[in-house]
C-alpha cells in the first residue's frame, strides 16, 4: 500500500501546489511563494521517504535535486504577472518529473510523454523576434514522444532503441540536441533554469534502464556519436556570443561526455547522476545569473556591452564566478566530482576517446572563462546603472553554489549504495588501457 | 603527547591562514587596516607552527591525518587528508616564512589601493592553498589544490580593469589548465593501473606491479613512464617550462609582492610535485630524460631571453624561468633533493629581489641618471692581477671542488653522472658570472682579489656541505638517492659529450674574454656577426612565442567560427 502511495504523493505535492497557485492567480507574489513552498515541501517529503523508495540504478540523487532546482529557478525570477505561468508550470513539470523517477509501471513513460507534449505546446506558443519559433526543436521533442510511445508499445530490441532516442532528446546528444537547446532558449520565465536539470536527469534515468540491454554494436555507435557530440558542443560554445546559447552548447558538450562514459560502462551509475545533476545545476545557476543581467539591462543584452560588474556588484561577481568555476569543472564542485568519479570508476573505453573527452572538458575553461571575464572584469561603464543582487536572487544563486559544493564534497554513499571497485578490480581494469 | 602536538599543528597551520583570509575579508571597511595587521599575526603564527612541525617531523617521522577511508578513495571524490613528511615540512616553512614577509610588506605597499582588502585576503588564501597542497595526503587532494591555485593566479593579477593585465591573467589560466588536464589524465591513469591514489601505496604497487602499455602498434611504454610523463606535463605548467612558460611573462602586471610570492612559492609547485612523487619518477628513466631535456632547454632559453630584456620585471621573470629550468634539469638528473635546495635558495633570493624591485622602479622614475651605466668605464685598463684571480676562480677552483666532493664528501662521482653534470653546469654558470664581474669591475687590488677568492671558497664549500646535509635530511636513505641517480643515467656518449662541451665552452669563453680585454682583435666571420644580431632580436622578442600563441589562438577562433557557419544551426 505504502509502495503505491509514496510515488503518487511525490508527484501529487507539486501538482497540488500548482492547483493552489490557480486560486491566487491574481497575486504574482503569492504564486511565486506557493511555487517555492511546494518545492520545499516536495524536498522535505523526498528526504523523509527516500529510504522507502526502490533505488534505481542511477540512485536517488535526482529526486533531491529536482525540488532544489525548482526552488532556485522560482526564486531567481523577479515578481511579475508575466511569470505566473512559468512558476505554475515549474510545479507541473516537477510533479511529472517526480512521477517519472518514482513510478515503476507504465505511468512513468506516460508522464514523460505528457511532459514533452506540454513543452512542445509551450515552445509553439512562446517565441519572440529574438528567438523565433524553432520547428527543429519542436520536431526533436516529437521524436522523443514517438520514441517513448514506441518503447511502450513495441517489444525488445525496438523498444530499447526507441527508448534510447527519447533519452538522446532529453539528455542532449547530437543530432537530437535541438529540443534541449530550444527549450533552454525559448521557454518562458523560470522554466529554462529548471528544465536544464529536469530533462537530463530524466534522460539519464531512462538510459539507466535501456543501456544494459543494448547490443554492443549499437553501443559502439552511441560512443562515437557521444565523442562527436562532445567536440561539437565545445566548438559551438566557443563560437557563441549569446550567453544562453553558449551555456546551452557547453552543457551539451558535458552531457555528451556523460553519454560516452555511460556507453563505455553499459550502465548509468549514481556517479553518472552526480555529473548530470551537477552540470544541470551549474547550467541552471548560470541561466539564473544571466537572468539577473537581463532583468537589469533588457532581454538578450549583448554581454560584450557589459563589463566591470566585479567592482560594482561584488555579491553577484563572487557567486557568478563560483558558478563559472563549477561549470568548467574546477574542484571542489560537483561537475569535477562527477567527471572525476566516472573517470576513476568507469575505465575509459579508448585512449583516443579519453583524449577527446578531456579536450572538451578543457575547452570549457576557454568559453566559460571568457564569458565570466567579459561580464565581471574590464572597465566600469559610466552610463550603466549597477545594482547588486536582491535578496531572492542572492539566495537563489547561493543555493546553487552550496548544492554544487555539496555534490563535490559529499560521499557518494549518501545518495547511492553502490561501492567503488576494489583495488584488485582496479588493477584488472587497467587492461582496458592496453589498446 | 608530542605526536598529538604534531597532529594539532598539522591542522592548525592551514587553518590559521584561512582564518587570516577571513579576518581581512569579512566585516566592514572602516577598521580594515587594523584587521589586516591582526591577520599578519596569524600568518606569522602559521610560520612559527611550520617551524614547530619541521622540528617535530625531524625527530618523529611523517604524520598522516585522514578524514576518509583510504580503502575506498573514491567514496569521497575529494578525499581530504594530510601527509606531512620532511619535504612537506620544509616547503611549509619556506612558504609561510616568505608569506609572512610578503604579507607584512603588502600591508604598507597596497595601503592606498582601493581593493587592498581583496588583495590581502587572496594572498592569505593562496598561502592556505599552497600549504594544503604541499601537505596533501593523496594525489587527488594535491590535484584539487593544484587547480585552485591556477584560478588564484588569475585572481592575483589584481588590476582587472587594465586590458593587458586581464589578457595576461587569461593566458595564465588557460595555459595552466592545459597542463592541469595532463595532470588529471595522469591521475586517472595512475588509479586505473594501480587502484590507489595514496602516495605510499601507489609507490609500492607501482614497484610491485610492472605494467606495459601499448600506445600504438609496436610502441610500448611502461605504466610508470606513462603516468609520470603526464604528471610531468602538469609540473611543467606550474613551473613555467618551455613551451608552457608563456604565462609567466604575461602575469608580470600583477603587484610586485604577488611576484615575490609567485616566484618564491607558487612556481616551485612543479619541483615539489616531482619530489613528492620521487619514488614513482625514480622508476622511469624515460621521463627523467625528458625532464632533463625540457629543463636544459628552458634553462638555456630563459637565461638567454633574460639577458636581452630591457625591463626589470621581465628580466627577473625570465631569470626565474631559467632557474626553474635548472631545477627541472636537476630533477631529470635524479638530484631531487638538490632541486628542492635550489628552489628554496632561489625562492628566498627572488622574493628579496622582487620586493626591492618596486623601490628600484620608483627610484628610476624619480632620478633621471638611475640606473647608472657602468659601461662607459669599461675597458679602462687591463689588470694582470684581476685576470689571474679570474683564472683561479674559474679554472682552478672547479678542479678543487671536484677533488673535495670526490675525496672529502665521498660523493661517488664516477658512478653518478648527474652530480658531474650538475657540477659542470655550476662551473659554466659561475664562470660566466665571475667573468662578467671581473670584466666590469677590474679593480687591481690584492685585497679585493684575496677577499673575492676567500668568499668564493667559503660560499662554494658551505653550499656543498649544505646540499649534502640537506640531501641526507630529505632522503635519509643513501641507497634511495643513488637509485635515482642510477635511473637518470644518460647514455655514455651523451654524458661524455655534455662534459666535453661544458668544459670547451667555459675555456673558450675565458680565452675570448681574455683576448678582448688584452686589446687583441678577434676575427669573426661576418655571418656569425649577423646571426648574433638576429639572435639578439629574436631573444629580445622572446623568440616570438607570444606572437605564435596569438596566431594559434586567432587561427583556432577562425576555424571555430568557420565550422559554426558551415553547420546549419537550428537557431538560424
Amino acid at each position: 500500500m505504502t509502495d503505491v502511495f509514496i510515488p503518487w504523493l511525490c508527484a501529487g505535492i507539486p501538482f497540488a501546489g500548482a492547483l493552489v497557485c490557480l486560486a491566487f492567480w491574481s497575486d504574482p507574489y503569492r504564486v511565486k511563494m506557493l511555487a517555492i513552498i511546494s518545492s520545499v515541501i516536495s524536498l522535505a517529503w523526498i528526504t523523509g521517504v527516500a529510504n522507502q523508495l526502490p533505488t534505481p540504478p542511477d540512485g536517488l540523487l535526482p529526486l533531491y535535486l529536482l525540488p532544489i532546482a525548482a526552488v532556485v529557478s522560482a526564486l531567481g525570477q523577479p515578481v511579475h504577472e508575466n511569470h505566473r505561468l512559468s512558476w505554475a508550470m515549474t510545479l507541473v513539470f516537477l510533479g511529472l518529473g517526480m512521477a517519472v523517477l518514482t513510478s515503476r509501471n507504465s505511468v512513468g513513460p506516460l508522464c514523460l510523454i505528457s511532459l514533452m507534449l506540454i513543452i512542445m505546446f509551450l515552445l509553439y506558443r512562446h517565441h519572440t523576434t529574438l528567438w523565433p519559433i524553432s520547428w527543429w526543436g519542436i520536431g526533436s521533442f516529437g521524436v522523443g514522444v514517438a520514441g517513448a510511445a514506441l518503447s511502450l508499445a513495441a517489444g525488445p530490441p525496438i523498444s530499447s532503441v526507441a527508448s534510447l532516442a527519447t533519452c538522446a532528446v532529453l539528455l542532449p546528444l547530437m543530432p537530437f540536441h535541438d529540443g534541449y537547446l530550444t527549450a533552454l532558449t525559448r521557454l518562458p520565465g523560470s522554466l529554462p533554469p529548471f528544465i536544464v536539470l529536469l530533462l537530463p536527469v530524466l534522460g539519464l534515468h531512462g538510459l539507466a534502464t535501456a543501456m544494459p540491454t543494448m547490443p554492443n554494436e549499437f553501443v559502439a555507435v552511441v560512443s562515437l556519436l557521444a565523442l562527436a557530440s562532445a567536440l561539437y558542443g565545445a566548438i559551438k560554445a566557443l563560437a557563441q556570443s549569446r550567453v544562453r546559447l553558449l551555456v546551452g552548447y557547453g552543457s551539451v558538450s558535458f552531457f555528451s561526455i556523460l553519454w560516452w562514459f555511460v556507453a563505455g560502462a553499459h550502465t548509468a551509475t549514481p556517479r553518472a547522476a552526480v555529473l548530470a545533476g551537477a552540470v544541470g545545476l551549474a547550467t541552471g545557476g548560470l541561466l539564473v545569473a544571466w537572468q539577473v543581467i537581463r532583468t537589469r539591462y533588457g532581454d538578450d543584452v549583448d554581454p560584450q556591452s557589459i563589463s566591470g560588474l566585479a567592482a560594482a556588484m561584488p555579491k553577484y561577481a563572487v557567486l557568478f564566478s563560483l558558478l563559472g568555476l563549477a561549470a568548467m569543472g574546477i574542484p571542489p564542485f560537483g561537475v569535477f566530482a562527477g567527471f572525476m568519479g566516472l573517470l576513476l570508476t568507469a575505465p575509459p573505453s579508448s585512449t583516443i576517446g579519453l583524449f577527446i573527452a578531456l579536450t572538451a572538458w578543457l575547452a570549457a575553461s576557454w568559453y566559460i572563462m571568457q564569458m565570466v571575464q567579459q561580464l565581471l572584469f574590464g572597465a566600469r561603464r559610466p552610463d550603466l546603472r549597477y545594482a547588486d543582487l536582491r535578496q531572492p536572487e542572492f539566495t537563489s544563486l547561493l543555493i546553487v553554489v552550496l548544492a554544487l559544493l555539496a555534490l563535490g564534497l559529499a560521499p557518494t554513499n549518501w545518495y547511492a549504495s553502490n561501492q567503488v571497485p576494489n583495488k584488485t578490480a582496479a588493477v584488472e581494469q587497467s587492461l582496458a588501457w592496453n589498446r | 603527547m608530542r605526536n598529538d602536538v604534531l597532529l594539532s599543528l598539522t591542522l592548525i597551520v592551514p587553518f590559521l591562514l584561512l582564518a587570516a583570509a577571513g579576518i581581512v575579508m569579512i566585516g566592514g571597511r572602516t577598521p580594515r587596516f587594523t584587521r589586516a595587521k591582526a591577520a599578519a599575526y596569524l600568518v606569522a603564527l602559521a610560520f612559527l607552527g611550520s617551524i614547530g612541525i619541521l622540528t617535530l617531523i625531524s625527530s618523529q617521522g611523517p604524520v598522516t591525518v585522514r578524514f576518509y577511508d583510504p580503502a575506498s578513495v573514491t567514496a569521497f571524490i575529494i578525499p581530504i587528508g594530510f601527509y606531512v613528511d620532511r619535504l612537506s615540512a620544509v616547503m611549509m616553512t619556506l612558504i609561510t616564512g616568505v608569506s609572512t614577509i610578503i604579507y607584512c610588506y603588502s600591508t604598507s605597499y597596497m595601503y592606498q589601493d582601493g581593493h587592498a582588502r581583496r588583495y590581502l585576503a587572496l594572498i592569505c588564501l593562496t598561502d592556505f592553498v599552497l600549504i594544503c597542497m604541499v601537505s596533501s595526503g593523496n594525489l587527488m587532494m594535491l590535484f584539487l589544490f593544484w587547480q585552485i591555485l591556477s584560478y588564484l593566479l588569475y585572481l592575483l593579477a589584481h588590476n582587472h580593469i587594465h586590458p593587458a593585465t586581464l589578457a595576461g591573467a587569461f593566458k595564465t589560466f588557460t595555459l595552466l589548465r592545459v597542463a592541469d588536464t595532463a595532470f588529471l589524465a595522469g591521475i586517472a591513469l595512475a588509479y586505473q593501473l594501480y587502484g590507489t591514489l595514496e602516495f605510499q601505496e601507489l609507490f609500492a604497487r607501482a614497484a610491485g606491479t610492472p605494467i606495459t602499455l601499448s600506445i600504438l602498434p609496436g610502441m610500448d611504454i611502461s605504466g610508470t613512464t606513462a603516468v609520470t610523463f603526464l604528471l610531468f606535463i602538469g609540473a611543467m605548467g606550474k613551473s613555467a617550462q618551455f613551451p608552457l612558460h608563456l604565462w609567466l611573462p604575461g602575469s608580470l602586471f600583477a603587484p610586485t609582492p604577488v611576484h615575490a610570492l609567485l616566484h618564491a612559492g607558487i612556481i616551485n609547485a612543479g619541483g615539489f610535485l616531482i619530489n613528492r612523487l620521487a619514488p614513482l619518477f625514480g622508476m622511469s628513466s624515460t621521463t627523467l630524460h625528458v625532464a632533463f631535456v625540457i629543463g636544459t632547454l628552458t634553462a638555456a632559453l630563459g637565461a638567454t631571453m633574460m639577458l636581452a630584456q630591457n625591463d626589470i620585471k621581465k628580466t627577473l621573470g625570465f631569470s626565474t624561468i631559467g632557474q626553474m629550468g635548472y631545477m627541472i634539469m636537476e630533477c631529470g638528473l635524479g638530484a631531487f633533493s638538490l632541486a628542492v635546495f635550489h628552489l628554496i635558495a632561489h625562492g628566498l633570493f627572488k622574493a628579496t629581489v622582487f620586493l626591492n624591485c618596486g623601490n628600484v622602479i620608483h627610484k628610476a622614475r624619480q632620478e633621471p641618471h638611475f640606473p647608472h651605466t657602468d659601461h662607459a668605464d669599461e675597458g679602462a685598463g687591463f689588470s694582470r692581477l684581476t685576470w689571474s684571480t679570474g683564472f683561479v676562480t674559474t679554472l682552478f677552483i672547479p678542479l678543487l671542488i671536484l677533488l673535495v666532493t670526490h675525496g672529502v664528501l665521498r660523493i661517488p662521482l664516477l658512478e653518478s653522472q648527474g652530480t658531474v653534470i650538475i657540477l659542470f653546469f655550476i662551473w659554466i654558470t659561475s664562470s660566466q658570472a665571475i667573468l662578467t664581474l671581473t670584466r666590469l669591475r677590474a679593480v687591481a687590488s690584492w685585497k679585493v682579489s684575496v677577499i673575492m677568492l676567500l668568499t668564493l671558497l667559503f660560499i662554494v664549500f658551505v653550499y656543498l656541505f649544505a646540499v649534502e646535509s640537506f640531501t641526507a635530511f630529505l632522503y635519509p636513505n643513501p641507497d634511495e638517492v643513488a637509485s635515482y641517480f642510477k635511473t637518470a643515467d644518460l647514455p655514455d656518449w651523451l654524458f661524455d659529450l655534455i662534459v666535453v662541451m661544458a668544459a670547451f665552452m667555459t675555456v673558450l669563453g675565458w680565452i675570448y674574454l681574455y683576448m678582448r680585454a688584452h686589446g687583441r682583435t678577434i676575427w669573426m666571420p661576418a655571418w656569425i656577426e649577423s646571426i648574433r644580431i638576429r639572435l639578439y632580436t629574436v631573444f629580445l622578442n622572446r623568440i616570438y612565442a607570444d606572437e605564435l600563441y596569438q596566431f594559434v589562438g586567432s587561427m583556432t577562433a577562425q576555424l571555430v567560427h568557420r565550422i559554426d557557419k558551415l553547420e546549419r544551426g537550428w537557431s538560424r
